[in-house]
């Protein structure tokens, strides 16, 4: 039976009673009743309408539905005559799980989901390390544990591995990845993102062309026309969907390239990354189109390997297998030629794991923070179904006699609870709702905060349906959960408790309850401060480091003059042209030209020696630059001399090292004409000067050692063509002006731009831009843990306020009897203040030793802190007690205004 | 008069018989309700008075197995009530009801004088 039908049939039943009442009225009044009285007792006949008619609809079996209908309407009616109290807890709830479930839309979409690519289960992940990055020779490890393979060692994978079904190369870090791309006939190149992969990278996930076709293993062979996949983002973006798009000439790098087809739409690479690819190109035009020279040395790793395993193949077997053949290959390999490299060969393996979600090196840098975030937020939400339970018991103390009533009515008691409990589940639905707005908005100011100036972000604020289920799955828990405890001890009303004024009979279980919640909210908001004042401690200790540099008026253009069609021997000439364009502009004081400059995601390291102390060997991080360099980014000399004009590629090569290095290598000796270089040329480089530790890419290597040589010089040793020589180029030129510029942006493409049509601004950031980007993680956490903290602390205060207040007015009669019996209101007011402050000190009592625990599990993500020291538990604790005070001031004032004689007479 | 005493009502007790009487009762002619209510109390001399509370219940239940139908009509004093009339169904139904009745009753009366101690 249908609901309709079923409605029709219960207005049909109803009208066949009536017309049985009507018919027996007639009667008694055909025997002499008045009308009035005939009709009475024609329905005390009948008997009890409303439950007879019920009994009847049992009879069709839709019982359940109905009563929960019934149960439904009936709340919702008693929800809306306290409009107060609905919409607190309505603006509570949605608080609570808006928040939840906006940091759930990330968690899924980075931890859960899987890559919108064809069958994502079967794919597997030839590694295990998405930070095992980016380019260079694998050296022998203890762990025996590799996730980056040479072009060589993945031909022989796919060569002598026949359980792989298809096996596909990616790009493991981001070099060559830039490139400038510029349509056949358009007039401005662009800088975009790019991806180089094998042709079988597409057949490999299994994917299909939205336009045109993807790229063949005929794409990826050597001398094979230059092709290009384009993304469905940048197809829909820059080009409108544009058709005519498939099959026309691109330049890349100066170089024709066809674009032979579009992506899938949503797809947006091997790998969660705030700049997804907008070209793919075949890993052998990376030679043409990039210039780069490693791409067929057996020895340089660079690749990340990703593939889909033949159905009914044992991973046990595979695994074993897939460690014989890199052991194979590796053996070849100069690091693993010398003594300790043999030892540790047959260590050598690379752990298979799950590819379905990709190469997870964003996962791994975010996990712990969103796990952090996943538990602030629950944490937060429990303090306010506390909240809301409390203010249901209070409500339900107004309604005991309603209860009691219902009871001597015969309601059984799991009626009533029933019934109460559709009450919270309706709220907290309603709530969960309401909620998924705010999620939304959460969402889109999380993402802004953690990737800012990001643009095509392959995460979506939008509720996606796993985050509307997970929003409705948390409503219904809490309202489960805060809903229980009130309705069970509601329903244990007596019957008898109607009749008696006065009674206070299950207070007392109540107020137990009541105040067991106020202290576990107070617990819990102390250790949600004390983690808001970790992380803001963190995050002061990193912004304020000092990083020996000075940024004000400081501007960083990002360049690729490879990119940009510059052989190395036309590298000289245009340094100096963009050294003299740029001094031409008026207001520009120096300018810099380096390979990176501090606090970029950027770093190159070297193993250098010093001459004549053979022990003194070790890693030293590398930038080469120009005569301004230092200036412009505010480096102090300290001894010596920097780089200058006489410092050509004709001049004896020259460097500046920091007194990181001089510690390191030289123990504090004299470094100036020193001589340092790779370990088997140890006397390439003169020291000339000493320069302070600037920091360069993370904080965390602020005590790394330096050594910055002349951008257009080469290590004497180093008899390889120059054609070869990468280090040349520089990515990254810093500008110093005497004043703010803030179209600076607009100069520099116009002054590049007059260079060259092809030397386009990559990226352009303030110098003060680019530092605070390496902070973007720490500030959003500190910022986040902020906001939960002070919503946690403002909910607590409102649940102790909501407790006493109701305790003071339970207590209104013995009030009034101590105060008539003598007591002053200063007495009154500190019994009041008492009992708040024991709830808090107890919530203290647990909340110390809670939060002193906890500070081990988020150690990792914070910055030289290692406990929870005595002043930010001081400010927590302080910041509690004064939200308690608060909290209990304003009912222990009312509690003085108490009227002694009315006191008494409220009954 | 006879009172509301000696009558029990107690749907357990009742249900298998009312369902019998209210059969019987829409034997002799379609009715309503209340029509149904009132021949059954005259017929046994206002000593069964069935109670509302009893009646639709189990008319309804008769309605679900199809042993009467129901259609809305006209009753005598220009009223819509809801009118059942007995199946063929209904009539077999009737028939064997009566015979366990029967049955039943004779069981009952053997116990009642039954003497004690028999062999």
């Amino acid at each position: 039976m249908s609901m309709f039908q079923f409605f029709r049939r219960k207005r049909d039943l109803s009208e066949e009673m009536e017309c049985h009442l009507k018919m027996a009225t007639a009667d008694r009044v055909a025997r002499g009743e008045s009308p009035a009285e005939a009709r009475r007792a024609a329905m005390r006949e009948f008997g009890n309408l409303p439950l007879i008619a019920e009994v009847t609809r049992e009879r069709w079996g839709w019982l359940r539905l109905e009563r929960l209908m019934q149960d439904v309407r009936f709340a919702a009616r008693q929800l809306r005559r306290t409009p107060g109290f609905t919409i607190t807890v309505l603006v509570t709830l949605a608080l609570g799980i808006g928040a939840n479930a906006a940091i759930f839309t990330l968690v899924n979409a980075v931890l859960l989901k899987d890559l919108p690519v064809g069958d994502p289960k079967t794919l597997v992940h030839v590694g295990n390390d998405g930070h095992d990055c980016c380019v260079g020779h694998n050296p022998a490890r203890e762990s025996g544990n590799y996730s980056n393979f040479s072009t060589d060692t993945y031909e022989q994978l796919k060569k002598n591995v026949p359980e792989f079904e298809e096996l596909a190369a990616m790009q493991a870090g981001w070099g060559y990845r830039p490139i400038i791309a510029r349509r056949d006939g358009a007039l401005a190149a662009r800088s975009v993102m790019s991806e180089f992969v094998s042709g079988n990278y597409f057949r490999t996930f299994g994917l299909n062309p939205s336009a045109g076709r993807l790229l063949m293993d005929s794409d990826d062979r050597r001398g094979a026309p230059a092709t290009a996949v384009m993304s469905y983002a940048t197809w829909q973006h820059d080009f409108g969907g544009d058709a005519a798009v498939v099959g026309s000439t691109f330049w890349v790098n100066t170089k024709p390239v066809t674009v032979v087809g579009v992506a899938p739409r949503g797809f947006f690479g091997d790998r969660m990354a705030s700049s997804p690819p907008e070209f793919y190109l075949p890993i052998e035009t990376m030679p043409d189109l990039a210039n780069a020279s490693y791409v067929h040395n057996p020895e340089v790793n660079w690749l990340y390997v990703i593939g889909r395993v033949k159905p009914g193949v044992a991973p046990g077997m595979l695994q074993e297998k897939v460690n014989a053949v890199l052991r194979q290959a590796f053996a070849t390999q100069s690091n693993f030629s010398t003594e300790n490299g043999k030892k540790l060969l047959p260590r050598v393996h690379a752990t298979l794991t799950p590819g379905g979600s990709g190469i997870q090196t964003l996962q791994e840098d975010y996990g712990a923070h969103l796990h952090l975030l996943m538990w602030i937020s629950g944490l937060v939400l429990v303090i306010a179904c506390a909240n809301i339970a409390n203010l249901l018991l209070v409500r339900g103390m107004g309604r005991r006699t309603e209860m009691s009533i219902r009871t001597a009515l015969g309601a059984m008691r799991g009626r009533i609870v029933r019934q109460l409990l559709t009450e919270s589940i309706l709220l907290a639905g309603v709530g969960g709702l309401l909620g998924l707005g705010l999620a939304y908005a959460g969402a889109r100011m999380l993402l802004l905060l953690a990737f800012p100036g990001a643009q095509n972000i392959p995460i979506g604020a939008k509720p996606s349906l796993e985050v509307i289920g997970f929003a409705l799955a948390l409503s219904m828990l809490t309202g489960l959960l805060f809903g229980v405890a009130p309705a069970w001890i509601l329903a244990q009303a007596k019957p008898a408790d109607a009749l008696r004024s006065g009674a206070r009979t299950t207070a007392a279980g109540t107020s137990l309850l009541q105040r067991t919640l106020v202290v576990l909210q107070a617990a819990l908001s102390l250790v949600l401060l004390v983690g808001a004042g970790l992380f803001t401690q963190s995050l002061n200790k990193l912004q304020n480091m000092d990083l020996k540099l000075d940024a004000r008026n400081r501007y960083i253009v990002h360049i690729n003059p490879q990119a940009a069609g510059y052989s190395q021997t036309q590298l000289e000439a245009l340094y100096r042209t963009m050294e003299d364009r740029f001094m031409a502009v008026p207001g520009v004081v120096k300018v810099g030209l380096s390979t990176y400059a501090p606090m970029e995601d950027m770093r190159w390291n070297d193993w250098v020696s010093i001459q004549g102390q053979p022990k003194a060997q070790g890693f030293a991080g590398f930038v080469k630059v120009n005569g301004d360099y230092f200036d412009s980014v505010g480096t102090k000399m300290v001894m010596g001399r920097g780089i200058d004009i006489r410092d050509t590629s004709t001049a004896p090569a020259v460097t500046v090292v920091n007194q990181a290095f001089v510690k390191q290598f030289l123990e504090g000796k004299n470094p100036i004409g020193q001589r340092i270089g790779q370990p088997n040329m140890p006397g390439d480089f003169e020291i000339v000067g000493v320069v302070e530790n600037t920091v360069y890419t993370d904080v965390k290597l602020k005590d790394a050692s330096m050594y910055f040589v002349p951008l257009m010089q080469r290590a004497a040793s180093d008899k390889g063509p120059i054609e070869q020589d990468l280090s040349l180029y520089t990515g990254t030129m810093v500008l110093e002006t005497a004043r703010p510029m803030n179209d600076m942006e607009k100069i520099a493409q116009r002054t590049l731009a007059g260079i060259s049509p092809n030397l386009t601004v990559v990226r352009f950031q303030t110098f003060g831009e680019q530092i605070t980007e390496q902070f973007t993680e720490q500030r959003l956490i500190a910022r986040l843990t902020m906001l939960f903290g002070a919503l946690a602390l403002l909910l607590a205060t409102i649940g102790l306020y909501g407790v006493t207040a109701y305790s003071v007015e339970r207590r209104t009669p013995e009030i009034g009897i101590r105060m008539a019996l003598g007591a002053e209101r200063s007495g009154v007011m500190a019994m009041v203040m008492r009992g708040a402050l024991i709830q808090t000190a107890l919530g203290l009592a647990i909340g110390i030793p809670v939060a002193i625990g906890c500070v081990r599990y988020v150690k990792a993500l914070l910055y030289e802190i290692t406990s929870a020291d005595a002043q930010v538990m001081a400010e927590a604790i302080i910041a509690l007690a004064v939200a308690a005070c608060i909290a209990g001031i304003v009912p222990a004032r009312r509690a003085t205004s108490i009227d002694p004689a009315k006191a008494l007479r409220t009954e | 008069m006879a009172t509301k005493s000696t009558y029990q009502n107690r749907i357990e007790l009742l249900q298998g018989t009312l369902d019998m009487l209210i059969l019987k009762t829409l034997q002799w002619g379609t009715q309503h309700g209340y029509g149904i209510s009132q021949a059954i109390r005259a017929t046994s001399g206002e000593v069964l008075q069935v109670e509302t509370g009893s009646l639709y219940p189990a008319l309804h239940r008769l309605e679900r197995q199809g042993w009467v139908t129901a259609e809305w009509k006209q009753s005598d004093s220009n009223q819509r009530a809801k009118f059942y009339k007995i199946t063929k169904l209904g009539k077999e139904q009737l028939a064997s009801d009566y015979e366990r009745w029967g049955k039943m009753v004779a069981t009952i009366e053997g116990i009642m004088t039954a003497r004690r101690g028999n062999a």
